[in-house]
C-alpha cells in the first residue's frame, strides 16, 4: 500500500510481483503497518553486513550471511532485548561478540541497579560490553564492513547487528492527515479507531495508554499488537470491545538469565514527579533446599504515602520472569503493596519458597512507603 | 446492497488478529489484507 485517499475511501496498492498499481476502495480501513528499526544516518551504514532484525525475512537474510561467510567478529549496537538476544545467538555460534550501548547498563527498561545484573550475566557469558559509548560510524573496505567506530575506540567487525529500537511505521498515515501522538504513533481511541472516520489502527503503528501514569504511551510489543488487533477486529466485525491500555510488561531471556519488568521505572517516576520507595530482595525460585533452586532478585516500586504499587522488575534464573505477571495484575487492579502481602498465590517446594519472592519484595516495600 | 469491505494493511500480529476476528464475527464482511513482505503472521 502506497497511499491513503481517505476522502474517497480508497488506497493505492502496487502488486510487487508485476509492478501494477491499482486503487482499492474500502468501507473500513485498518492500519497495521507495525514499526521499523531505527537506522543511524552514518556513512557506511548501507553495507550488507550491517543488519537490523525486525521481520522474519530480515532474520532469514541475517542467517544466510552468517552461514555463508562464517564471520568471526560480531558487534551488536544497542542494549535492548533484541540486541541482547542477538548477542547471545552470535556467542552460541562461536563468534567473538562485543556490544556497544549508550546507556550505563544494558536493558534500560530496567533501573540501573537491576540492569547491572543483566550486564554482568552477559559478561559472564563472554560478551564484551562497551557501555556509555556512542556509535559514530562504520569502517568499510571496498563496500565490506571492517569495523565499528564509537566515540572512544574502533572495533574490528565482520558483521554488525543494530538493535537501536524501533519507531512506528506511520509515514503514509501522516501523509493522509491521520493525527499522530506519542513518538509519531497513530492516535486511537479505546475501540482502536483513529481520528479519521472509517480508519482504524492497531499494533506497533498505534498509540496506547499507560494505566499507571494515566498518559498516552508508545510501546512496540507483540503482546499489545495481538490484543489491539483483537479489539479492532471484534469492533470491525460488529461486536463491541475496548482496549483500556497497558502497564508496560515485558519479559526476555538472555543466556540462562530471565529478565522481566512492568509498570513505571525510576527514570519515568522522576519525570512524572511521583515520589516512590523501592525494595530489592534476593530469594530463590524454589524452596532453598531443592536442587535447581535458582537465584532471583525482585525490585518493587511503590508510591510514598499511598503505598500504591508503581512497578517491578525481576532478574533471575529459570522460573523468574513470569512472576512479573503477579505484579502486572496487581498494577491493573490498582493494589497497594500492603494489599499484595495477602495475595493468595500458590506455594509448593518445586515452585517457590513459602513466601513468593514477589510478595517478599512487596512486604519490604510496604515497610518503606 | 453490496457487501461491506474491510481493507487491512499489514499482515502480521495486529493485522491478522483483526482480520480473523472480524471475519469470524461477520462472515459476510469482505476482508482484504495487503502485506508487502513474503510472510504473514510471523511474529506473534
Ligand atoms: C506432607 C505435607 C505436605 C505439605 N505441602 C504443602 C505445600 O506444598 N504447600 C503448602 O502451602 N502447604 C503444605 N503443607 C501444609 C503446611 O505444611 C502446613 O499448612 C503448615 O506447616 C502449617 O504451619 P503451622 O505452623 O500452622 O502448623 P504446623 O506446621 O503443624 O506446626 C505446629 C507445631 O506445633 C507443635 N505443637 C502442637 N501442639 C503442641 C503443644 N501442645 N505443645 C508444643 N508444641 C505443640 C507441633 O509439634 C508442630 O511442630 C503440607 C503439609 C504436609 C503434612
Ligand atoms: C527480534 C524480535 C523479537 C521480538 N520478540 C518479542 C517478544 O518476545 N515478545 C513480544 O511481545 N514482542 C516481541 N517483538 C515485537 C513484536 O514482534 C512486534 O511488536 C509485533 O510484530 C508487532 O506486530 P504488528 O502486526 O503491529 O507489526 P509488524 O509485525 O511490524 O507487522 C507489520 C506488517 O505490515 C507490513 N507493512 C508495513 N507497511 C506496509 C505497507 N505500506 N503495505 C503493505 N504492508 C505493509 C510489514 O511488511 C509487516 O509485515 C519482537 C520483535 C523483534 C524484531
Amino acid at each position: 500500500m502506497e497511499e491513503i485517499d481517505s476522502p474517497r475511501g480508497r488506497v493505492r496498492v502496487r502488486d510487487l510481483q508485476n509492478n501494477r498499481v491499482v486503487w482499492e476502495s474500502y468501507d473500513q480501513l485498518l492500519l497495521a503497518t507495525g514499526a521499523v528499526p531505527v537506522c543511524p544516518d552514518l556513512p557506511g551504514a548501507d553495507a550488507v553486513e550491517i543488519c537490523g532484525v525486525n521481520t522474519l525475512q530480515s532474520g532469514i537474510e541475517l542467517r544466510r550471511i552468517l552461514d555463508d561467510r562464517n564471520p568471526k567478529n560480531g558487534i551488536v549496537v544497542g542494549g535492548g532485548y533484541i540486541g541482547l538476544e542477538m548477542a547471545e545467538a552470535l556467542v552460541r555460534r562461536g563468534m567473538a561478540v562485543s556490544l556497544v550501548s549508550r546507556s550505563p547498563e544494558v536493558m534500560k527498561t530496567l533501573d540501573p541497579d537491576m540492569g547491572h545484573l543483566v550486564s554482568q550475566a552477559l559478561r559472564d557469558f563472554g560478551v564484551t560490553l562497551y557501555l556509555e559509548e556512542t556509535l559514530i560510524g562504520f569502517e568499510t573496505k571496498s563496500g565490506k564492513i571492517t569495523g565499528v567506530v564509537t566515540d572512544r575506540r574502533s572495533l574490528p567487525a565482520d558483521i554488525v547487528i543494530l538493535g537501536l529500537g524501533v519507531r512506528p511505521n506511520t509515514e503514509l498515515a501522516a501523509a493522509a492527515g491521520i493525527p499522530l501522538g506519542e513518538r509519531r504513533s497513530i492516535r486511537v481511541n479505546e475501540l482502536m479507531q483513529t481520528f479519521v472516520a472509517g480508519i482504524w489502527a492497531a499494533g506497533d503503528c498505534a498509540e496506547t495508554f499507560h494505566l499507571v501514569s494515566r498518559k498516552p504511551y508508545y510501546l512496540a510489543l507483540g503482546t499489545i499488537a495481538n490484543r489491539q488487533g483483537r479489539v479492532a477486529g471484534v469492533n470491525l466485525g460488529g461486536g463491541s470491545a475496548t482496549f483500556p491500555g497497558v502497564v508496560g510488561t515485558a519479559v526476555t531471556k538472555i543466556c540462562e538469565v530471565e529478565v522481566a519488568r512492568t509498570g513505571l521505572q525510576e527514570s519515568e517516576l522522576r519525570e512524572l514527579g511521583i515520589e516512590w520507595a523501592s525494595a530489592v530482595i534476593r530469594s530463590r525460585t524454589k524452596a532453598g533446599y531443592l536442587p535447581g533452586a535458582g537465584k532471583i532478585t525482585v525490585k518493587v516500586l511503590a508510591e510514598k504515602g499511598s503505598g500504591r504499587l508503581l512497578g517491578g522488575q525481576i532478574v533471575g534464573m529459570e522460573g523468574s520472569a513470569k512472576r512479573i505477571d503477579t505484579l502486572a495484575t496487581a498494577l491493573h487492579a490498582g493494589f497497594t503493596v500492603e494489599e499484595m502481602i495477602n495475595l493468595d498465590v500458590g506455594y509448593a517446594p518445586p515452585f517457590s519458597p513459602v513466601w513468593d519472592p514477589v510478595v517478599i519484595a512487596a512486604r519490604e516495600a510496604a515497610k518503606l512507603v | 446492497m453490496s457487501t461491506e469491505r474491510l481493507i487491512v494493511v499489514g499482515g502480521d500480529a495486529a493485522g491478522m488478529s483483526a482480520a480473523a476476528q472480524a471475519k469470524r464475527r461477520n462472515p459476510g464482511l469482505e476482508v482484504v489484507v495487503f502485506e508487502r513482505g513474503p510472510h504473514t503472521s510471523y511474529s506473534a
